[in-house]
Order: structure tokens, then sequence, then C-alpha cells
């Protein structure tokens, strides 16, 4: 392909740039594609809460005896909770900034948003060695399986944001932001947002419940 | 559509005829051959076969209809309007029509309704378990084969299990017709499924959970057996769990049954007097498999296979014998994996026979043992 | 129609294999979703022709190793669906629906680009098994504890693969349905409002919506599967506390809308093709549209159906919920009927394939109905009444559309029409042979056969017609040999087509043949769903009723 044809590809850089979108405007492509995405997520998670649900009824006591006073929500769990909801402001602020063209506050939050995320990482690390110690393993039951598993998968999902994060941060720091165009960041916060949602749900059903 | 429709030209007469004719003389051969037979399941043998059976009378009549209906009105609309040569003027482009539409939605959901509530009807009938039904069976399903418990009054004790599924091998599943049947459905491995196609009923058998379900034999199909299998993928032996439902008249099955409690209740004998052995045998089965796939012993004498089960001890096997017809000729105890025994057999004539697994009847743990 | 050459775009089609590799072209990516799907349309075909070698007569012949036999059925199913008709309807989507909404591209045109190429991988990972100690072989639903890994159920490698393929497989399909909807969403040219789109549009709207809803929880299936078999959890395993029905609700909640969604874009392909070949608009356009949202809407409560016989899930309910699906089913049934009737229809191989959808689509239809009815169900549930009913649904119907909009839209996709001849003789073949091959199960399960068996006794009452159904299934093979002959011949030399061979209705057949790689050079003006019979015979002609 010819380099001027390979241009085309691109939505944003056709000569009909005009015809390939909405005339009333709205929302941009990838925020959209990013509402999406969270939508199927909600329907992953959706399963694995129904499969957790289907356990609980199935499994009386719930927790077991063994593990009765082993999730105690007043424990490090709840620090790791209070920073990934930290982490959810700190992310809209930074957000917030990069409207108003501050980049120098978008950088500073975002970097935040990114240090407190790998944050509850480890302390989600810690407590599974904490909760192995006391017994509670994948395999111990289905109460383990349920609990390691929605955990195990929420804790992928913060990582994959960490990640998505510290790219929007790299990207940030090479000056490809301003407040016009800040798609990305939008995005990536709204997923940043929708772990957080999941993680306060989790808890809810795992430790308060 | 609201406009006058056009004069029918000869040509067109007569394609319906041609259609009117073509499809009649479908429906009548379909008919006199036999055909519309094969669309229906067989007479069911059971109270609750036959409810299910008007019923799929029913929904069978009213899907003919519907698909003779419309697929006469494909055929005759492809016949109708093709495209003439010279035909260039485009044709009236109807875009919808109200009434039409609305008809062809309400129609169908009027004929679901109804199936709908007639289906639920069956249902409740069928589905309905007696709180104290005549007699209880257990039926367990593991890979591969059938066993039936009967069970007490209560319907948790048992009473004496019948282990061999199928009449060919002597046993079965017998029930009295006219008695009001429950069977109680577990498995301790995989998901099966009891389905006898004569019932037009199956039920999965899932584990950690126990299905039952309710059925009683018309009392005209008394010495009948009905055959049924596995109808739920279960592994590799899934087409080897066969059974077989013998209805008796009730003075038999009680008889049957006095005489199974008796069994029951006296020391198991060991395998029939094989008198003395002339030869042992080795066989080990591992992996599901007999290690040994021809055994050869000498004709009239009898003889002894030393047999090691190295598979887990989830997995029973056994060895037994079988002549070429199917028929079995010596019938031995399973034993666990991990175990080892030494089964004894009688003298058999010169001839080619088969030993196999009663719990894998497949290839791989089939053998052929040589008599000569 | 007067053109004789090739339009000066077909050259950018004959570049080298790194531009294939690399391109985002969503016309290139949706040829190559195309020429993949085909390539495992035959591999699941040679693995139907050993399942049918084998059922040919009682006793064992062909596959005499029952593992193995379990095995080919199990790859027959998981690649005939997830690498056959699922890829092949959205490399159709991804090919025309840009096209007919007069966008230059799909909205993440990368992203489309990685959703193609996670679907040949997938497909080496699955079909790995057979190299690897076997592959999985507890059929294409896996119902644990049968997939479990365990003895006498699924050791071995191939069940692991089995789940990493269709974790794969479905991440392709999410990240293509987003793509889709945002396409569809954002990219409409001016003009191009709702209610003016395509119906091929409306239904892959539909699907993709399905798929971004269903996928990601038979994906969460899987992955307890996977920790189950490989990391000791107890979620699918009673002997453990855990819960077999479980597992069969998450992966119905996927699977049965995974029906509509391998239904509804050739649905979708029909709705365009009897338009143009009687030469009138879809009948009923709307009410087509709500019919198809309705199948989608319905199709999330529907699942259960599939486990009507398990004593655990509420019939009731599914039992009404899948008798209403007919309703929006007949709709569209008779909305395509009256879109011939009073038409002028030519013969075209498109227009034949569309037919043969009809007139078998109709029997799965109706035939499904059957299973509706809790009590029949109990009666044919798990017997090969149940394999004829999905075939005349998924072959009668999808693959049929397949092959209906591939005779429309190769001419769009290469320039060059293929041979009318070579197609009817392919179409007669197919559809006999279809009908020789799935006919005769519906008998078979009324009779009591169960499906997945590798034997049957001789004296059942099974030889004649499983026979029948043997000899069917060649003939359909017979009929793959004109159809890539056809293929190979039409490339070569096959006519010239031009911008619009068939008189089409809708925007792809505005532009060029192939098209260039930017898509339009100029658009018509959208007044309606029809913009290029507007274009050709002014808006509103032949009247408006």
């Amino acid at each position: 392909m010819t380099a001027d044809s390979h241009a085309l590809t691109t939505a944003e850089h056709s000569p009909i740039a005009g015809l390939a979108h909405d005339a009333r405007g709205g929302i941009s492509n990838p925020i959209l594609g990013m509402l999406l995405f969270i939508t199927s997520e909600v329907m992953f998670f959706a399963g694995l809460f129904g499969a957790y649900f289907s356990a609980r009824a199935q499994n009386t006591p719930w927790p077991p005896e063994e593990f009765a006073h082993t999730l105690n929500p007043l424990s490090l769990i709840l620090v790791a909770t209070v920073i990934l909801v930290l982490s959810s402001v700190t992310c809209q602020m930074a957000v917030n900034a990069i409207r108003r063209d501050d980049r120098a506050g978008f950088l500073r939050n975002m970097s935040v948003t990114v240090i407190l995320g790998i944050a509850f990482l480890l302390m989600q690390a810690y407590d599974y060695l904490l909760l192995a110690d006391e017994g509670l393993t994948l395999n111990a039951g289905s109460f383990g399986t349920t609990y390691y598993t929605l955990t195990g998968f929420h804790g992928a999902h913060v990582f994959g944001g960490v990640l998505m994060l510290s790219v929007i941060l790299y990207r940030g720091m090479a000056g490809q932001f301003s407040s016009r165009h800040h798609d990305a960041v939008e995005a990536a916060s709204l997923y940043w947002h929708f772990v957080d949602v999941v993680w306060i749900v989790l808890f809810s059903v795992l430790y308060l419940l | 559509m609201s406009s006058s429709p056009r004069p029918r030209s000869a040509s067109d007469l007569i394609l319906i005829a041609i259609l009117v004719v073509t499809m009649g003389a479908l429906i009548i051969g379909a008919l006199a051959t036999g055909f519309m037979d094969g669309m229906f399941p067989p007479e069911a043998v059971t109270r609750q076969g036959r409810e299910i059976r008007s019923l799929y009378d029913i929904v069978f009549w009213i899907a003919a209809v519907i698909f003779v209906f419309v697929e006469v009105l494909i055929v005759y609309s492809v016949l109708r309007y093709r495209r003439k040569p010279g035909q260039d003027e485009l044709p009236v482009q109807t875009h919808g029509h109200n009434v039409l539409e609305v008809i062809w939605t309400v129609v169908p959901t009027v004929i679901v309704a109804y199936l709908f509530v007639i289906s639920l009807q069956t249902l409740n009938s069928i589905d309905a378990v007696a709180k104290s039904p005549d007699i209880h069976i257990r039926a367990v399903a593991q890979q591969f084969r059938w066993q039936f418990d009967y069970l007490a009054e209560d319907g948790v004790t048992t009473l004496f299990t019948e282990d061999v599924a199928t009449s060919d091998q002597g046993g079965g599943m017998h029930v009295p017709v006219g008695a009001n049947v429950q069977l109680q459905l577990t498995s301790p491995d995989v998901i099966h499924a009891f389905y006898v196609p004569k019932f037009l009923f199956k039920r999965d058998v899932v584990p950690g959970i126990t299905n039952r379900f309710d059925f009683t034999i018309d009392p005209a199909e008394a010495g009948q057996t009905f055959r049924g299998q596995c109808a739920e993928l279960c592994g590799t032996g899934h087409r080897v769990m066969l059974l077989d439902v013998v209805a008796m008249t009730p003075a038999d099955y009680e008889a049957w049954k006095a005489a199974k409690i008796e069994q029951a209740g006296a020391t198991p004998a060991p395998s029939a007097s094989a008198g003395p052995v002339a030869v042992t045998l080795e066989e080990t089965a591992a992996g599901i498999k007999f290690t040994t796939k021809s055994l050869e012993v000498t004709a009239d004498q009898a003889f002894a296979i030393d047999f090691k089960n190295e598979d887990p001890a989830s997995v029973p096997h056994d060895v037994d014998i079988r002549a070429a017809d199917g028929s079995v000729l010596a019938d031995q105890p399973t034993i666990d994996g991990g175990t080892a025994t030494t089964y004894t057999y009688a003298a058999l004539p010169a001839g080619t026979y088969t030993f196999i697994c009663s719990v894998h009847p497949f290839p791989d743990m089939t053998g052929t043992l040589t008599v000569k | 129609m007067a053109t004789t050459t090739l339009h000066p775009a077909a050259a950018t089609y004959k570049s080298g294999l790194y531009e294939w590799l690399t391109t985002t072209d969503h016309k290139k990516i949706g040829i190559m979703y195309v020429v993949n799907s085909f390539i495992f349309f035959f591999i699941g075909g040679l693995l139907a022709l050993g399942v049918r070698a084998e059922l040919a007569q009682p006793g064992l012949q062909f596959l005499t190793d029952e593992h193995l036999y379990n095995q080919v059925f199990t790859m027959h199913a998981t690649v005939m669906i997830f690498l056959f008709i699922i890829p092949m309807l959205a490399g159709f989507g991804n090919y025309i629906v840009p096209l007919q909404i007069g966008a230059p591209d799909m909205a993440f045109p990368r992203i489309n680009a990685m959703s193609l190429w996670m679907l040949p991988l997938a497909g080496v990972i699955l079909l790995s098994g057979f190299l690897l100690g076997g592959t999985a072989a507890a059929g294409w639903t896996s119902y644990p504890p049968l997939s479990e890994d365990r003895i006498l159920a699924s050791t071995g490698p191939g069940q692991d693969l089995w789940i990493t393929a269709l974790i794969l497989i479905g991440t392709s399909s999410i990240l293509g349905s987003i793509n889709f909807l945002v396409t569809i969403f954002k990219m409409r040219a001016p003009g191009m409002t709702l209610f003016r789109m395509p119906i091929m549009v409306w239904t892959v709207l539909v699907t993709s919506v399905l798929v971004m809803m269903a996928t990601p929880v038979i994906t969460s299936a899987l992955i307890m599967l996977f920790i189950d078999r490989n990391l000791g959890g107890h979620f699918f395993d009673p002997s453990t506390g855990g819960n077999a029905v479980l597992y069969q609700n998450v992966f119905w909640f996927y699977s049965h809308p995974a029906v509509y969604v391998m239904v509804l874009p050739a649905m979708g392909m029909i709705s365009e093709i009897l338009p143009t070949f009687s030469r009138k608009p879809l009948f009923g356009y709307k009410a087509f549209v709500f019919a198809t949202a309705g199948i989608g809407a319905l199709g999330f409560s529907v699942w259960a159906h599939h486990m009507f016989t398990t004593g655990a899930v509420f019939l009731p309910f599914f039992s009404l919920m899948t008798f209403l699906i007919a309703v929006p089913t007949g709709v569209k049934m008779f909305n395509w009927i009256f879109t011939l009737v009073r038409g002028q229809l030519t013969f075209s191989t498109p227009l034949l394939f569309a037919l043969g959808f009809l007139s078998m689509f109709l029997i799965g239809g109706i035939n499904g109905a059957f299973s509706a009815s809790v009590p029949v169900d109990y009666a044919l549930h798990d017997t090969y009444w149940v394999v004829a009913h999905l075939h005349y649904v998924l072959f009668g119907g999808s693959a049929f559309g397949v092959f209906a909009g591939l005779y429309y839209w190769f001419p769009k996709m290469t320039g060059r029409m293929l041979d009318e001849t070579l197609g009817k003789i392919q179409f007669v073949l197919m559809f006999i042979g279809f009908n020789l091959t799935f006919f005769p199960m519906h008998v078979l399960g009324l009779q009591g056969m169960p499906r997945r068996i590798a034997d049957y006794a001789s004296g059942a009452g099974w030889n004649d017609l499983n026979l029948a159904a043997t000899v069917g299934g060649f003939l359909i093979a017979a009929s793959m040999l004109p159809f890539l002959w056809n293929v190979f011949v039409s490339l070569r030399s096959g006519k010239i087509a031009g911008d619009d061979p068939w008189e089409g209705n809708t925007l792809e057949w505005a532009t060029s043949s192939p098209p260039p790689p930017y898509n339009f050079d100029r658009l018509p003006e959208i007044r309606s769903e029809r913009p290029v019979f507007d274009q050709r015979h002014g808006h509103g002609a032949g009247g408006h009723k």
C-alpha cells in the first residue's frame, strides 16, 4: 500500500473524515469503546459473582466454621480499600487537571494514582500470604476457591489498570495530552473507576455481607 | 398490497395446479410409504409417556400445518413471481402492510401461548412425584454401568441390588406393570441421563443432586422389555451404558423380588465350582486397558486368571467371559483399583471367546480368549 | 456492467504477503476472516466426515478408538461454531458494515487486526491436541465433571487447550463486537440515520450487543473450569463442594445467545439479497428491526431450555420465553416471503442459497418449537433429533446464508463474478446432501438414538437412516468441489463485475469493485435505507406503499 492510502486507514486522518463522524458529534470513539468494554467486564464479573452466590447458597454455614473469622474487614484489607478509593479520587483530580490544561497537576495526580495502585497490589499480595498462613488457600473448599478467584481477577484488573495508567503517565510526560486532546486519559480513568467500584462491591460481599 | 390483484394468466393457473398436485402427491406418498410413521416417537408404554405422546401429536400437527403453509407460500412466491423477459419496469415498491404484519404477529403469539399452556398442563401431570409410591428404586449411574437398588418403603434402605443392567445378561430393572414406580437417580462421578425411548422420557443423573421421577407401566405391557441407555455424554464408554426395563405382572415381580431378597441375604457363594485349576494366566488392568489382549487355555480344563487392577481405587474392573454371541459365560465380581485377585473359571469347550471388563466393555478392555 | 477491466483499486489487493499480514484495512481483514473461516470449515467438515464414516453402519470400523471418536465430534462442533460460523459472519460484517454505512474503515483498525489474528492462533492451539496426546473429548459443551481433570474424564492437555482457545476466540469476539458497535454508532455517513441502516447492519448491531454481554460470561465459566482443573479449585465438582449444574447455567447463558450470534447476521445477509433479487424493498423494515432486537433481548432469557432434563431449572419461565422467541422469528419469515411476493425474481446463485436458507431455516425454527415444550423435550433432548434441529438452524440457516452472501459479495470483494453454472451445481448438490444427511436424524432421534455415540446395535433399526445420513454427508463434501473450483477459476478469469452487478440497494454498490482503500470517492445522498436504489431510479420510484 502506498503511503497516502495507509494514512487513510484511520478515520482521524482521512481527508473524508467529515464522513466518519456523526453529525451530532457527541461522545468520542475511544471513550465509547471503553464504556462498552467496561460493560463486557461487568458481565465477566457477573459470571464470577453468580458462581460465588451459587456456592454460598449451596454450602452452609458460609463462611465454613474453620474460616468463620478469617475474613476480617477491620484489617489490612480496610487500609487497601481506602487506598484504592483514594486512588480513584486522585485519578479524577488528574483528569480534571488536564481538562484545565494543568499538565503539572495532571502528572502529579496521575503519579500518585499509579503509586496507590501499586500499593494496593502489594498489600493484597501480602494479605494473601497472611490468609494462606491461616489455611485459606485456593483449594480450601468452595470458600477458598471463590475468594481467590474473585479477588485474584480483580487484582489482575488492577494490574491491567496500573499498566494502562502508566502508559498514560508516560505519554503525559511526553506532552501528548492537552485540554483538547486527552480522550485516552478519560478512557483510562473510566476503567480505573470501574476497577474501584468492583472492589467496593467485592469487599462488601466478601467481607461484610 | 391495496392495489387490485393483477388478473391471473393461464400460466399462473397451470403453475398453481402443478404446485397443488405436487404437494398432494408428496403428502400422499409420505403417508403411503410410512414416512409419516418416522415422524412420531414410538408408542409409549407408560401413563406419563402416553401423555407426552398426546402432546407431541398436537405439537406435531400444528407444526406440520404451519410448515406446509409457509413452505407452500415460499414455493408459490418463488415460482409465481419470476422476472419475465422484458420486464424492465419496477414492481410496486411495497414497504409493508400494517394489517398483515399485525396478523402474523398476533396469530403465532396465540399459537405459542396455546402450546405453552397445554405443555404446562402435561408437565404438571408427568412431573408429579408421589409422596408414597408403590415402589422405590434408586438407579445409580456410574462410568459406565447402571445399578438398581431396590429400596424399602422408606425410600432409603436398600433391600437388594440388581447390578446387571441388561436382560441379555440376565439382569435389567424389573418392575411390575400398573404400579407407581419412583426412580431416584444418583451418580458418584459425572453426569449421565436415564433414557428409555419407549417412556418418551429422560432425566439427567447429576452428581450432587438426587433427581426423582414417577412412572407407571401400562398393564398390557407385562412381559415386555424396553431398552434404554445413557443419553448424556459420560466418557469413552458412554455408548455401552445400556439398560433394560423388564415389565412383569405383579405376581411375577413379587416372585422375582422374593428370590432376589433371599439371594442378597445368603452369603455370596464363590463363583461356580470350577474344579481343579489346570493353568493360571495373568492379566493386568492399567489406565482402563488390559495389558494383555489375548489369552490362550486348553479346552475342557478349568483355569484361573491372576488379575491385578492398577488403576486408582475408584475404578473397579473384572474379567468376564462372553461367547461369540455376547452371552455371559463367566460373571466375576469386580475388584477396586489397587487390589488383586485370582478369578477361577469353569472349563470351556474349544473355540474363541471374548474376555471383557463388564464395567468398561469397550475395545481397550476387551480381549480374545482362545480355547483349544 | 459495461466495464471490461478490473478497477485500478484491485491492484492494492495483489500486494505482497507482508502487506496482508500487517494491514488494518477492514476489507482485507474481512477477506482474511472469510478465508480463515473457510479453512476451518473444511477442517470441521473433514472431522464430520470421520463421524459419519464411523456411524455409516453398526460396529466400529473407522474410528475404532472411541476416545478418538469423542475427540473428533468435540472438535467438529468446536471448530464449526467458534472458528467457522462466528468468525465467518464477523468477517462479512467486517467487510460489509463500514461500506454499508458509508464509513472509511472500522473505528479501531488495529484492534480489528488483532481480533482477526487471534483466531488462527486459537485454532492452532485447539487442534494441537491431536499431536499432544489428545484434544478435548467432552463435547463442545464440555460439561463438568466430565471435563474435570480426573481418571475416566478429561486428563491430559486437550481440555486445557480447548479452554485456552475458547478464551482467545471469546476475547477476539468481544473486541470485535465493541469495534462494530462504535463503528455503527459513531461512523455513519451523513444522512445514515439508524432507521436508514441496512438490515445487515442492524443484525450486526444486535449480534454485537449479544457478543459483548454474553461472551464475558462464558469466559468466566472457562476460567473457573481452568481453575478447577489446574489449581485445585472447587467450582464444578460436586465431590468437593462444587455444583455441576452451575457450569451449565453459566455456559448456556452465553451459548444460547451465541446461537443468535450465529444466525442473526446470516438473516441480515438474506435481508439484503432477497430485496435485490426481487427488485422490491424488504417488506416491513421496522418490524424486522424490532423482531431482531426482540430476538436479541429474549435470547438472554431462554438459556435453560438446554437444561430442561437436569431437574434443576425453573421450567415454566424458560419454556414460555422459548416459545415466545418463535414470534419475532415468524415475523421475519413472513417479511422475507412477502418481499418475494409481487416481486420480479432473478434466480442467480445468491438468491438460490437465500431461498435454501428460507426453506431450511423454517424447518430448524419449527422443530425448535418442539423442544420448547418441556414434556416433548424430555423425549427429544440429547437425541439425534436435536442434532437435526441444530444443523437445520446452523447449516440450513447460517451456512446457506454464508454461501448466499459469498456469491453476492464476491464480485464486490474481488471485482469478478463467480460462475453461475458452477454455483448452481454446488447449490443443488449441497441442498440434496444437506437434507439427506440431516432429515433422517429427526427420525433417528424419535426412535431413541442418543447423540455422541460411536456405535449402535445393528438390531436397533437405525442402520438405513444412518447410512443415508453418511451418504448425504459425503454429498455435501462433494458440493465443495465445484465451489472451490469456481473460486479458483473466477479469481483468475471470472467475468468483470463492475461497481454494481446485481443492481443492489445499499452503499457498498456505490463504490468500485473492489473498493479503494478509503472506500468511497463520493457518497450518494442517503434519503432511505436504499440509497443506491434511489440514485438509480430516483427517490420514491415505483411508488411507495
